[in-house]
């Protein structure tokens, strides 16, 4: 039996190291090449070291305005989201409990239904208001603003409300009872009983609506009208422009979804030791020297800290870290490269046509030449495939036709 | 009845009950059922142009579904394989993508279901948690990379000398499987693994004492357990894989066109809105039909479905 | 504080659909005086507190409070305070802000709140917590807090739901002392409810003895224990033993009950059953252990019977003595410890005599389940 469950074990951490490479992989590779010198992202071959595409981010104004838009749409969105599921959440616990499974069944329901339907479902349903109504193209119901915030509040209201329901089973009924008894009126209950109770549901179901309203695709590609979001940005770009400004955009989001991560597991360390209040701090802060405070038994906080100062000393390096010389290192090698390919093949021409005076007349030229490379290579060493420019690989998903940038 | 509109303004007060009803009014009437029946409606009716809507003209008509199922009249085949191929591949895929990811996913929600807790499973969960704080395009846009012609798996493999070519594995459809099934992980993994974690592990022991092995164990105690959850993520899975947008656009190769697809480019290119309202009404009552029988299927109510 | 203030139920019935929770209870609460309302669980002594204070209204009947009808008025208008059964202190407010909420739904500034809860907080004698969250207090302090904060909105009646059915014995009887005193200091009209006899007679004027919402009687302790107006009343307010049989003869105030194996028995009739009760009718005896002693030779033969003793308990302070009727029933009776060693053997019969004055017999009716 031992060996079985060495056998168990050696298959769970395999298990467990192909899992999140699959998931964590993918990230990892896409951070790496932000930092790589070619137009289009690739880890391998390694060029050079460089942050010009982090500049290049900076400068696009389209992904400016993308982040704008996002901005103000998520703020709409959470106030909505969380005023209907709050609204919601306190109407299911009142409801006639026969009505009730229906009731739970239909404010649900967003949750599941594809979300390219609800965005063509506002947008076909706000277009015939506009027309019913006789308004112009211009007005609020086609804004793409109104349209986005309303589409995604319709489901992220539903996922509001699920936090608000598991929130308010933990409610005491009787606190608005007594509270009505001392003499308060319904509101004063609420505003004074009720809602601070609520408040840290309040503060998670309105972080998750941002980040949810943040990231939707699928119906604010239907309803943004003319303010696209940086989701829909993104995918524009991804679809038909790729550069590595790209991946430094996903390596920022990364780095700040780690610091989120951490601030927040920093966050739940200081409550969890400010509950254990008296506890012997001697047990964590073992060691020969004494961190402050903030960082006795909360190793995020040391991890934040290590990271803050890695990334200053990195951005300043690359303030004054140029890859120009790399970059024509680099191509200079390629041109020697080429220049001794060009070489051999002439070689090998020379030798054929010698072959050939021997054996006869043939038709000539029907040998094949290296492929033609401009002067600035951008592939690497191996010239016959990964010639992402070619209008095949530019086409490959996406609705038939070209769309340029 | 005024019996329970009265109890309920005494209830709530008046300026509370008239916020609640609203707030909930807005939510379920305006933002929920309204826009539902007017995308049904829409898809009967022909596709005019704006100026000769509400004339003469704005009839109701079945022409979209006939299009979907019978093709374009004078096309050369009787039924509309396209698209209904489309539809049934969407379908079939979708399927694919939740099996893979409930066989990928459950031993891990089992594993962190079962443990005890403590350090390590806070910082599994974290790191289950950070991928879906990036954004999906990035994401979809990270398997671009990696499974594209010049992309590291397949400068790996040259370099390893297993293969001689690039494998086109956009083309194959792997890549676009791969990301899908990448997306949807966390659906999957939560709910099984909160339905686990309320299993009493002195069941499992019991079993082992009874020397069960570990599949039967699995077989017969645990999955039965974890029914609601085991359904309710491949409910979601399923549901958010036929109904993604972002994946199949950057990652389908040409020969795995979404159904999706299909109703964005009829509102786009397309230009023919109440057909793209047709479509994604039948995308939409086919969700419905599979849900509502898988979870008639495995006795699972509405209520479980909760994170 | 306010003087106390009259509490009426006429004609009160409270139905939950076709479910009758209350039925027909009339009940004269004086102005300053502690009510209780004593019974098992589930037999609408709730009800009746949630109706007085305004969480429902009668099906039919009125609610009066200092002679005002209560119909239509909400909780929040009504001049009572409810004392909940889990206190419901809120939990994200300090014990200050917990006792002047009153205060504060009412607009009072912040410094003058400070101040009366200051007041409040030495009358309750937890001069220095104010500023405690009700999550740091004991039972017993959080008890008084939900006290202070009720007296804080001056109410004409306090209601109190069993208050202190969830604290330790010893804190139980120190309280039971404190609210009466309280009560009595303050002045107002106080109505418990309990399912502990124990509280109900030492701390109130009154109590009213209900089951499956009917009030069976509504007296003084004393009345309540030594003159029962229905069998339920007699076997729940403390041990009671029963004896069944058919009431032979009535002399003035006093009945012949002719039992099935233990002769006939005199017994004085309850108050409620002179009039009803009459020869031939089905009736019920009932003899306290305290009222029963060992016979003597001079014991009539109207008052002895002869049992078996099946066990004896040493109490400390008292004998009890477990015995088997004729008809197989337990009867216990309870002596005074006064140096008597081992009175019986076990198994051996025993005959006991009873004081007719204070047994009692009431018509034949339903006695309170074990």
């Amino acid at each position: 039996m031992r060996s079985d469950n060495y056998l168990l074990k050696f298959f769970l951490i395999a298990y467990l190291i192909v899992f999140f490479g699959y998931l964590l992989g993918p990230l990892i590779v896409m951070s790496v090449t932000a930092f790589n010198s070619p137009g289009f992202p690739r880890m391998t071959p390694w060029e050079c070291l460089t942050f010009e595409w982090f500049d290049v981010l900076a400068k696009d104004d389209r992904i400016i305005e993308g982040i704008k838009n996002s901005f103000i749409i998520g703020i709409g969105t959470v106030i909505l989201s969380v005023v209907m599921g709050l609204a919601g959440a306190l109407v299911l616990t009142q409801i006639w409990p026969k009505l009730r499974a229906t009731y739970y069944t239909i404010v649900i329901a967003p949750i599941l239904i594809p979300g390219v339907v609800l965005g063509i479902s506002t947008l076909v349903f706000w277009d015939r208001i506009n027309i019913m109504l006789g308004f112009t193209s211009e007005s609020l119901f086609n804004n793409g603003i109104f349209l986005t915030i309303l589409g995604q509040s319709t489901f992220i209201a539903s996922y509001c409300m699920l936090v608000f329901i598991a929130r308010l089973q933990r409610f005491d009924t009787d606190l608005t009872e007594a509270a009505l008894d001392l003499g308060a009126t319904n509101v004063q209950a609420f505003r004074k009983i009720t809602l601070p109770f609520m408040k840290p549901a309040i503060g998670s179901a309105a972080v998750l609506a941002f980040l949810a309203s943040f990231e939707n695709y699928n119906t604010t590609t239907f309803t943004f009208g003319k303010f696209p979001t940086l989701t829909i940005e993104l995918a524009q770009k991804v679809r038909y422009g790729i550069n590595p400004s790209i991946s430094a955009l996903a390596f920022i989001i990364i780095v700040l979804t780690l610091i989120g991560a951490l601030a927040y597991e920093i966050y739940r360390r200081r409550q969890q030791l400010a509950l254990a209040n008296g506890a012997p701090v001697a047990a964590v802060s073992g060691g020969s020297f004494q961190l402050p405070k903030i960082f006795r038994g909360n190793p995020a906080a040391v991890i934040m800290v290590l990271l803050a100062l890695g990334g200053f000393s990195t951005i300043w390096f690359a303030q004054s870290y140029s890859p120009a010389q790399c970059k024509v290192d680099v191509r200079t090698q390629k041109q020697i490269i080429q220049q001794q390919r060009i070489q051999e093949i002439r070689q090998q021409r020379l030798e054929q046509q010698q072959q050939k005076s021997r054996q006869g007349p043939d038709i000539f030229g029907g040998k094949k030449t290296a492929p033609a490379t401009g002067t600035v290579p951008q592939s690497p060493g191996k010239g016959s495939f990964g010639n992402i420019f070619a209008p095949k690989n530019l086409e490959k998903t996406g609705p038939k036709g070209e769309k340029t940038d | 009845m005024t019996q329970i509109v009265r109890d309920y303004f005494e209830k709530n007060g008046m300026g509370l009950g008239i916020f609640l009803l609203v707030a909930v009014g807005f939510w379920v009437i305006i933002l929920i059922v309204l826009p539902q029946l007017s995308m049904l409606d829409f898809s009967f009716r022909h596709h005019l142009p704006p100026p000769e809507m509400g004339g003469p003209k704005d009839t109701y008509t079945i022409e979209h579904y006939k299009y979907l199922v019978l093709g374009a009249p004078g096309a050369d085949t009787s039924y509309n394989v396209v698209d209904l191929g489309v539809f049934g591949r969407t379908l079939i895929a979708a399927l694919f993508v939740t099996i893979l990811d409930l066989v990928l996913c459950y031993p891990l929600a089992y594993y962190l279901g079962q443990s005890k807790g403590g350090g390590f499973v806070r910082v599994l969960v974290l790191l289950l948690i950070i991928p879906y704080w990036i954004n999906e395009i990035l994401r979809a846009f990270a398997f671009r990379i990696i499974f594209g012609e010049s992309g590291l798996i397949n400068e790996v493999l040259l370099t390893i000398g297993l293969i001689g070519n690039p494998i086109d594995f956009i083309r194959a459809n792997v890549a676009l499987y791969a990301g899908l099934g990448y997306a949807y992980i966390l659906l999957m993994i939560f709910p099984i693994y909160n339905v686990i974690e309320s299993l009493d592990r002195n069941q499992i022991e019991a079993a082992r004492d009874m020397g069960a092995p570990w599949w039967r164990i699995h077989w017969r105690v645990v999955i039965p357990y974890a029914k609601p959850g085991i359904s309710s993520g491949c409910t979601m899975v399923f549901m958010l894989s036929a109904g993604a947008l972002a994946a199949p656009q950057i990652l389908g190769g040409p020969s795995s066109l979404w159904f999706t697809q299909i109703i964005y480019q009829w509102f786009n290119q397309g230009g023919n809105w109440p057909r793209g309202a047709a479509f994604a009404i039948v995308l939409l009552v086919t969700c419905i039909i599979i849900v509502l029988s898988m979870m008639r299927l495995f006795k699972v109510k509405i209520g479980d479905i909760g994170k | 504080m306010s003087t106390g203030v009259d509490v009426n139920l006429e004609n009160v019935w409270i139905r939950f659909g076709e479910f009758v929770a209350v039925r027909e209870a009339n009940v004269n609460i004086k102005g300053g005086e502690f009510f209780s309302f004593l019974g098992p669980s589930g037999c609408g002594k709730t009800t009746i507190l949630r109706a007085v204070s305004g969480f429902l209204e009668p099906s039919e009947g009125q609610v009066k409070i200092g002679g005002r009808d209560m119909a239509g008025i909400g909780p929040n208008k009504r001049p009572t305070a409810l004392i909940f059964q889990n206190l419901a202190l809120f939990p994200l407010m300090k014990v200050w802000e917990n006792i002047t909420f009153s205060l504060e739904v009412q607009g009072v500034g912040k410094a003058d709140r400070r101040k009366r809860a200051d007041e409040l907080l030495d009358m309750i004698a937890l001069p220095d917590q104010g500023d405690k969250l009700p999550s740091e207090l004991s039972g017993g302090q959080k008890q008084r807090v939900a006290i202070a904060r009720a007296l804080c909105a001056e109410p004409d009646v306090l209601l109190l739901d069993e208050p202190l059915s969830a604290l330790d014995l010893k804190l139980r009887q120190h309280m039971r002392t404190e609210l009466r005193e309280i009560q009595q200091r303050v002045g107002i009209t106080f109505i418990y409810i309990t399912h502990d006899q124990g509280e109900a007679l030492t701390m109130s004027d009154n109590v009213a003895v209900m089951r499956a919402g009917i009030i069976d009687q509504i007296a003084d302790g004393q009345a309540i224990y030594d003159d029962p107006a229905t069998p339920f009343v007699a076997s729940f307010v403390g041990e009671n033993n029963v004896f069944r049989g058919k009431v032979k003869s009535i002399d003035g105030d006093m009945a012949l009950i002719d039992t099935n194996r233990s002769g006939a028995l005199l017994s004085r009739m309850a108050s409620s059953a002179k009039g009803t009760l009459s020869v031939g009718d089905d009736a019920m005896m009932f003899v306290r252990p305290e009222a029963c002693n060992i016979a003597t030779d001079t014991t009539p033969a109207n008052n002895r019977l002869t049992a078996r003793v099946v066990n004896e308990e040493f109490e400390g302070q008292i004998y009890n003595v477990f015995l088997e009727g004729s008809e197989g029933k337990e009867i216990k009776m309870s002596l005074v410890n006064v140096g008597q060693h081992r009175l019986s053997a076990k198994g051996s019969d025993l005959t006991l005599e009873y004081s007719p004055e204070q047994a009692v017999a009431l018509p034949a009716g339903d006695l309170a389940s074990e």
